[in-house]
């Protein structure tokens, strides 16, 4: 039982915050606070993304002794790379992209939040739709 | 409207954890995510690439022009924040 709960309990985590943030993006009425709800969701796919490419006892991806003369080694297959030894990049690589995505629809939303404010004089959901309908 | 949404997130929150139950262990070498193709990067990165850094080596050097594509992604976002706030001030100044 104890080892089924340290063999999922990473991904329950994720779900947890996941659920948080489309909890936040749904029920909240403050903009800002659905952009925050909207950063957490993006947080905790990220966070399962880089879970995944976990291995026990491996360390981070960066070959050792990959410079000087023991690269010949490398390359010659004398001083094969054990690939259990170290993490999988992929997700790591990936999620970078990922980052890069997040930073920037949190800068264009937060423009447009800005725009928002500027234009009805408040972030609350249900004020902003009254003035709307009202003209 | 709120216990509506929250409804709506402990159902899938649910169903994400019966999901869960059929992923990989946590920290399992012979996932399927790190047995098919990355050892191939973790192998041959250094005698394509000279760089010790797989992560570096995938992002700059496999996958160079996704990175490309990656700075066009955020110079489009810094230009629409310059365009969505740079015209407001504008109509404000006349």
């Amino acid at each position: 039982m104890f080892e089924f709960i340290v063999s999922y309990y990473n991904y329950w985590m994720y779900i947890g915050l996941m659920m948080i943030g489309f909890y936040a993006m749904m029920a909240k009425r403050n903009l800002v606070k659905k952009i925050i709800g909207m950063n957490i969701f993006q947080s905790a796919i990220i966070f399962f993304y880089i879970s995944t490419s976990v291995k026990k006892g491996a360390t981070v991806p960066i070959l050792e002794n990959a410079h000087g003369h023991a690269t010949h080694g490398i390359e010659h297959g004398a001083n094969a790379i054990n690939v259990m030894q170290y993490a999988n990049p992929l997700p790591h690589v990936l999620m970078l992209t990922a980052i890069v995505v997040m930073v920037a629809t949190l800068g264009v939303a937060l423009a447009v939040v800005i725009l928002i404010y500027r234009r009805y004089g408040t972030l609350e959901e249900d004020e902003i739709m009254k003035l709307v309908r009202r003209g | 409207m709120k216990i509506l949404s929250l409804i709506a997130g402990v159902l899938m929150g649910a169903a994400l954890i019966y999901g869960s139950l059929d992923m990989p262990k946590w920290g399992d070498p012979h996932s399927p995510a790190s047995t098919h193709v990355s050892p191939y990067y973790l192998q041959h990165s250094i005698e394509h690439a000279a760089t010790p850094n797989v992560v570096t080596t995938v992002l700059a050097d496999y996958r160079g022009y996704d990175t490309l594509g990656e700075t066009t992604v955020v110079f489009t976002a810094g230009m629409a924040c310059l365009l969505l706030l740079g015209k407001r001030r504008k109509r404000q100044g006349k």
